[in-house]
């Protein structure tokens, strides 16, 4: 009997939270699918060059933080479900169940919906894994051919996970049914008080935003205290006394507020401190610009603490936003008569008044959520991108060995010598090499040699043969020096303002072995790795070799290309050869390294899968699950709304007028937190983008993020388009039932 | 008196084939402008039917109703909405009234609907929640008042656009017997005053007392009509208790 009760209310409520089933579907299908990555019997054809254990655990490890965030949502819905079954709960009990029997059915009920969800998500998650597998091996340069296999240990971590979701979320459920009295659940339904309660959570956020700009008051003096100078330039002297003088502002509205606040009102107040959050987000914006264009000696601590406020800045606008909407609804109404009773406004206003001031609360999470996900959908092209621009920069040979003299502070300490254990090792594992070139790197002036502070480490330089040698192994034309002439080799990441400001700087180089001048082409660009640079500094001198033999070497450096591929057990063996030989640290204070393709392209590929992954994971659980609960809160309202707009039709209002105000209703409902979401979430991408300029114009380039950014705008409109359309259909459906 | 409700042999079937449930057989009656008619009669009697039917929410299965000499059976659908809005007004027992709104507005939204400028709306429900005895609680919500003052704002809200037949289908039916009574009373006097045309569907024999004529139905059917005339309402009453006794079954029904 009551596994038939529990059945029967399981079917009903699938109805009726069918969206909710669907995002779960949804959620559990991604799950399954990320994870089974990281499964023991998952085994992609990906090469002897790389391991493969070292994305699992990073995987399973993301992908479980980033679902625990689906315990919100399947909390909503339980809640939600409980109070509109109070009454039948009530009616059970007066017929003599057991409200600890009550509370299980209920349990077992979730738990069924669950269950449906869960399996069909494995089901679905097996097809999807498909897609992750493809993308995997297009990351790792193999071609694809589909498999189809179940992982037993995936589906036992994606039950279990979910299981005990459900678990934890039930058990809060059922001490509430057990502990809740029968004559209260009877009379929930009349309690029509509560629509009209708000919450105080907007009162919390003001107090805790004005005491955050009592701290930015307190370190935008210390900033000026210890950084501020009369010397510097006037945008900058503003910059330091926006960052007080603007939290100052808030503080002092506050207390003008409080002074007058039963005449004004709390709105009043939220609208000043959002106005005065316009200024401080402003203040803050102008300390990485000033600190990038004046080269402020603040550094990066400054910097994202100014970003941080300025986030926190733009949470504030969101949340007052959304709140001051139900105020602004209210004002509209009272002040414009005309608009007030045209046709069925006043039914929409009221319709959207007593929504926004009970739920506006969720409406303002949902929307910091919908910028996170927006964000992430947003870096997610942007870090990626970068990390794989970067590998392709640093993994330029098979091996590359280098040194640096950061520690050394004596001459006769210096290294010297051309690595010939590893010409060993390589021979005796049978590995031909296709191009071998060791090199020195000198000091122009042996002097420079002391210079060891971070911002005056000396440019080193190379001798001219090694450099051609080195561009030969890349396939690069040879460059040709005069006598007497220098030229430059730069990093990508170098912007072209520095270089030539650099190269205007540097006409001439004086050395130890006379002065040499710079060649007509004073500079070169093209890729070459990033070991070759001396520590701080972004170019390389390319010296005539007569001219470096009278040098000083301060590091040795070799690179190689070998005949095939390093396996990885191999390039592992290698190393720690290397690492006994050459020690990271010796006692002369030599610093040796050895970067070895096949391990820096596994730990980067491994490392860009799991970020990729875990970026558009979380970002797409982020955004059906907002959806789900923009949607949800309307769809369950359903028996409300239906007898609201029964009565406008039996007023003579016609359906297509009911149609159009369905569409506005949820459109706002929709459109309102969305809305907002995108143009917060757009200036926090962009000023994401914008702090990574450099990057991403040397790794990434801004077409191709342009072009990625666009496909990620269009998913997001399609879900949202989607989510849309279905909470829009079933929500007629429901009021015409 | 202009005749302004007139039925014609209304039928109104549920189900088919074998499984037929005649909610109404055969019904015909006139209804004068500014009358206040009452329909009584036990439960499935058709009572709400024919009031349903009547106020275009249901369709009949054969038969005309004619309001104001246009057939409303013959109305196109996207057509009935706007003869609804026009011509009628509706008091339902549950008041139906939106709870996002306030009284004052709940009252306005008729006269929106009805595309009334702006500036005239508000003086208009001024004045009729004068007559209903209700401009003190105009910008309260429905769940701040009592019953009785919700009903009045439903009463409000169905004749402000000056209907040609007010519907009320049990309208004291979720009343405590004193707000059934200031009800009833608001009822007669927008009947007195404004001339109300009125067609009042109820079970109960006091509410049906302030009608000046009162149908009774019984299985589909007019049993029986009974006019007050001159009649005081408490002489009325009584021989309405009567035809009640008649109509629950004499003793040659029980067997």
């Amino acid at each position: 009997m009551y596994a038939k009760l529990i059945l029967r209310s399981a079917r009903r409520s699938v109805r009726d939270y069918l969206v909710y089933i669907v995002t779960l579907t949804l959620c559990v299908t991604l799950f399954y699918a990320f994870l089974s990555v990281s499964s023991r019997y998952y085994q992609p054809d990906i090469g002897v060059e790389y391991d493969f254990t070292l994305l699992s655990d990073g995987m399973k490890l993301a992908i479980c933080g980033v679902t625990l965030i689906l315990l919100f949502l399947i909390q909503f819905v339980n809640r939600y479900m409980l109070r509109s079954r109070q009454k039948e709960f009530a009616l059970e009990a007066v017929l003599g169940m057991e409200q600890r029997t009550i509370a299980w059915l209920f349990f077992a009920e979730t738990l069924l919906m669950g269950g449906v969800a869960v399996l069909l998500g494995i089901g679905l998650g097996a097809v999807c894994s498909q897609f992750i597998t493809a993308l995997l091996l297009t990351n790792y340069g193999q071609s694809y051919h589909p498999v189809w296999t179940l992982f037993p240990d995936t589906m036992l971590w994606t039950v279990g996970f979910f299981f005990l979701s459900f678990l934890a979320v039930g058990i809060f459920n059922t001490r509430t049914i057990r502990r809740t009295k029968i004559l209260s659940m009877l009379t929930a339904s009349r309690e029509n008080e509560a629509p009209f309660q708000t919450s105080r959570w907007m009162q919390a956020g003001a107090a805790l935003y004005l005491l955050l700009a009592l701290v930015r008051v307190v370190q935008g003096t210390r900033m000026l205290y210890f950084y501020g100078d009369i010397r510097l330039a006037l945008p900058v002297q503003l910059m330091f006394w926006a960052n007080i003088l603007a939290p100052a502002g808030l503080l002092a509205w506050a207390a003008a507020w409080a002074m007058h606040r039963r005449k004004w009102g709390f709105p009043v107040l939220v609208l000043g401190l959002m106005v005065g959050a316009v200024l401080c987000g402003l203040s803050s914006v102008s300390v990485p610009v000033m600190q990038r264009k004046y080269l402020l000696v603040f550094g990066a601590g400054g910097t994202n603490q100014a970003l941080g406020f300025l986030l926190v800045d733009l949470i504030f606008l969101l949340c007052g936003g959304i709140w001051l909407s139900s105020t602004l609804l209210v004002w509209k109404k009272d002040h414009s008569p005309a608009c007030r009773y045209r046709g069925t406004n006043l039914f929409f206003f009221g319709q959207m008044i007593s929504k926004l001031r009970t739920t506006s609360k969720t409406m303002a999470l949902v929307s910091v959520t919908l910028v996170l996900a927006i964000f992430l959908f947003g870096a997610a092209p942007v870090l990626v991108g970068w990390a794989e621009g970067y590998l392709e920069a640093r993994s330029m040979y098979d091996i590359q060995i280098f040194s640096r003299y950061n520690d050394v502070y004596d001459e006769a300490d210096l290294p010297r010598g051309g690595y010939d254990q590893v010409t060993q090792f390589l021979a005796e594992e049978k590995i031909g090499i296709q191009a071998d070139c060791a090199f020195s790197l000198y000091l122009p002036r042996r002097e420079e040699f002391r210079s060891r502070g971070k911002y005056d480490f000396p440019v080193a330089a190379i001798a001219l043969s090694d450099y051609n040698a080195i561009r030969a192994m890349l396939g690069l034309e040879p460059v040709a020096l005069a006598e007497g002439e220098f030229t430059t080799q730069w990093r990508t990441i170098a912007s072209a303002a520095d270089r030539a400001a650099f190269l205007a700087q540097h006409p001439a180089v004086s050395t130890d072995a006379g002065e040499l001048t710079l060649a007509q082409r004073a500079y070169y660009t093209d890729p070459m790795g990033e070991s070759f640079y001396n520590s701080y500094t972004d170019v390389l001198y390319v010296f005539p070799d007569e001219v470096c033999r009278q040098l000083l070497p301060v590091m040795e450096c070799r690179y190689l290309m070998t005949a095939q591929p390093l396996p990885y057990e191999t390039a592992r063996a290698l190393e720690h050869l290397f690492e006994e030989y050459y020690p990271e640290q010796t006692p002369g204070g030599v610093n040796y390294s050895i970067r070895l393709r096949t391990l820096q392209v596994n730990s980067a590929r491994a490392s860009n899968f799991v970020l990729q992954t875990t970026l558009l994971y979380g970002a797409v659980v982020l955004m059906v699950i907002c959806l789900t609960v923009l949607s949800l809160q309307q769809l369950l309202d359903a028996g409300q709304y239906r007898a609201r707009f029964q009565v406008l039709r039996r007023l003579g209002v016609e359906e297509t007028e009911i149609h159009h105000l369905v569409v506005r209703q949820l459109g706002v409902w929709f459109g309102l937190p969305v809305g907002a979401a995108v143009l917060v979430g757009t200036i926090v991408t962009g000023c994401f983008v914008g702090a990574l300029e450099a990057e991403i114009n040397a790794y990434v380039g801004f077409g191709a993020l342009a072009v990625q950014l666009g496909v990620m705008a269009a998913i997001l409109a399609v879900l949202l388009g989607c989510y849309f359309v279905s909470t829009w259909a079933l929500f007629r459906r429901a009021i015409e039932e | 008196m202009k005749e302004i409700l007139k039925l014609e042999h209304i039928q109104k079937y549920y189900g088919n084939g074998g499984n037929l449930t005649k909610a109404i057989r055969d019904i015909s009656f006139t209804v004068e402008e500014g009358e206040f008619l009452g329909i009584m009669g036990p439960s499935g009697s058709g009572k709400t039917t024919l009031l349903n039917c009547v106020s275009t929410i249901d369709t009949v299965s054969a038969g005309h109703i004619y309001l104001d000499g246009e057939d409303v059976t013959e109305i196109r659908p996207r057509a009935l909405a706007r003869f609804r809005r026009e011509k009628l007004g509706f008091v339902f027992q549950d008041f139906n009234l939106l709870d996002t709104l306030t009284v004052g507005e709940n009252i306005a939204l008729a006269l929106a609907i009805n595309q009334t400028p702006a500036d005239r709306v508000e003086p208009k429900v001024r004045a009729m929640a004068q007559t209903l005895n209700i401009q003190g609680i105009l910008d309260k919500y429905p769940y701040q008042v009592s019953g009785g003052q919700r009903q009045r704002c439903a009463c409000a809200r169905a004749l402000i656009h000056g209907p040609r037949l007010l519907l009320a289908d049990e309208p004291t039916g979720a009343l405590d017997s004193h707000s059934a009574q200031m009800l009833l009373s608001a009822f007669a006097g927008i009947h007195a005053q404004m001339g109300a045309t009125i067609l009042m569907v109820t079970h109960d024999a006091f509410t049906a007392s302030y009608a000046q004529r009162i149908l009774f139905l019984r299985d589909g059917e007019i049993f029986t009509e009974l006019r007050r005339g001159s009649a005081s309402r408490g002489a009325f009453f009584e021989q309405i208790l009567q035809v009640l006794t008649m109509l629950g079954g004499g003793a040659q029904d029980v067997r």
